[in-house]
């Protein structure tokens, strides 16, 4: 008997041979689009996911049945645009922002009081209804943020899922869910104010 | 606002993560509470808005297929061996008379040359899942070595001492290895990491030649094929290693190929001591 999960289900594999397939390609679509998001290219979102399941075929050994596939293959896409170029230029460019702002992350106490201290829910409505300002508004927002989003309210993901994708403690992904929505709020109101002023 | 709720209720409650004694309790307030109702259902908009404007790129029409493709080339590469060997079989119980000699003759040569052929196409399946198996290797080492010098961080376990090091791998990895002793003047062990190639534990080894970083990745044998060209390159970065029965070791580096391939056969040297 081993106790090394990775050799267990090697042994598995061999009599599931289609079963990849089945959990894999019903993800497709949903992989290219947080593909996409990250890397803002048509080219690198395909070889972003190529990639990913490339990985994720060699390792499928080494997933054991029964457990979050989705989870599994999405920190798999994560993990590899992390590595990519776009990733880790990314990740150096909110390197700042994210030590400035992660120093708050002590518990989901800690959020901005004014995230939610806004206008009236209906003029908020009317913004929303813009898909584009709501685009532009995502396309902003730092990518630690963006991706709490995409897996939280894109891939309705539950906040323990997305703490086993990103690595972090659940705490983490509660406190930038709340920054991410305000961030989205500042920036709506900002594209209205814009407007209005324009006007 | 201490008897309104607080922003990390309101989004626990529009992502549905509240419990059910919390969601009780949340909903009596609601009842009571205009102005927290108005958060609550804007919390909501925003989650809904925000899932629908994020399902913004649609998959390429062909892609789907790209992928199935794929998948399906790196199961066939697998099974191929495994379907080719029961046609082989032959019956055995039947009696035999001189024409079924002939018979049998004519169906050895044809065996014979199809097996020819088999092994021919099998041999060449295997070369290509081997290359493109080395290709991939290639790239992850080097997307590992490169967030490694990115990170800029101290290694997991930051020591020179090789009795330090080797024993910080044990129970994290399923594999042992040796460290070499007696390294030259500019060479110095900096330390290690407990990294994952193909999703599988690996020990990144890390030295410093000089002012160049070096990564030594050090994983368990797999069936795939053995690291046997002396040097590679790949994005600037020069790859070194060798496979012994149980492990394959590769270096990357931007160091001079010599002391590269140097400090690979130093390494080499200590597995076989």
């Amino acid at each position: 008997m081993t106790l090394l999960p990775w050799k267990r289900a090697e042994e598995e594999t061999s009599a599931r041979p289609s079963v990849f397939e089945d959990l894999a390609l019903p993800l497709l679509p949903a992989l290219h689009n947080i593909a996409y998001w990250l890397t803002r290219n048509a080219s690198d979102a395909e070889d972003l996911v190529q990639e990913t399941f490339l990985k994720s075929l060699r390792g499928f050994a080494g997933f054991e049945a029964g457990s979050n596939f989705k989870a599994w293959i999405f920190r798999i896409l994560r993990n590899t645009y992390l590595t990519s170029r776009t990733g880790l230029a990314a990740r150096r460019t909110v390197a700042l922002e994210e030590e400035l702002d992660e120093g708050g992350e002590s518990g989901p106490g800690a959020y901005p009081e004014g995230a939610i201290d806004r206008e009236t829910p209906e003029m908020n409505l009317l913004r929303l209804a813009e898909r584009a300002a709501l685009h532009s508004a995502m396309e902003k927002l730092p990518p630690p943020l963006l991706e709490v989003v995409l897996l939280c309210d894109v891939e309705e993901m539950k906040y323990k899922e997305i703490a086993a994708i990103l690595e972090v403690p659940i705490g983490t992904v509660m406190s930038r869910i709340a920054r991410a929505r305000a961030h989205l709020r500042r920036s709506l109101e900002d594209n209205t104010f814009t407007r209005e002023f324009r006007a | 606002m201490s008897d309104h709720l607080s922003p990390a209720t309101l989004n626990a409650l529009a992502d549905g993560e509240l419990a059910a004694d919390e969601l009780a309790s949340v909903t009596e307030h609601l009842h009571g509470c205009s102005a927290c109702t108005s958060h609550a259902l804007e919390q909501s908009l925003l989650k809904s808005a925000t899932a629908r404007a994020g399902k913004r790129y649609a998959l390429p029409d062909d892609m789907r297929e790209r992928m199935e493709r794929l998948v399906l080339s790196q199961n066939a590469s697998n099974r191929v061996v495994e379907e080719r060997t029961p046609s082989l079989r032959l019956p055995t119980n039947r009696p035999v008379r001189w024409v079924d000699w002939a018979g049998w003759a004519v169906a050895a040569t044809l065996l014979v040359s199809a097996g020819g052929l088999t092994v021919v196409e099998v041999n060449g399946r295997r070369a290509q899942t081997a290359a493109v198996e080395r290709a991939a290797l290639v790239t992850e080492v080097g997307d590992q070595h490169i967030a490694t010098l990115a990170a800029n961080l101290p290694p997991q376990v930051l020591s020179s001492d090789r009795h330090t090091v080797k024993p910080w791998f044990q129970g994290k990895i399923p594999f042992s290895f040796n460290l070499p002793e007696g390294l030259p003047e500019d060479t110095k062990l900096e330390g290690a990491n407990l990294v994952y190639l193909h999703n599988r534990p690996v020990a990144q080894l890390l030295y410093d030649i000089g002012r160049h970083r070096v990564s030594v990745f050090v994983q368990q044998r797999t069936a795939g094929a053995e690291w046997s060209a002396p040097i590679a390159e790949h994005v600037g970065f020069r790859l070194a290693g060798f496979s012994t029965n149980e492990l394959d070791v590769v270096a990357i580096s931007d160091v001079d190929p010599v002391k590269l391939t140097g400090l690979i056969a130093l390494i080499k040297r200590a597995q076989l001591e």
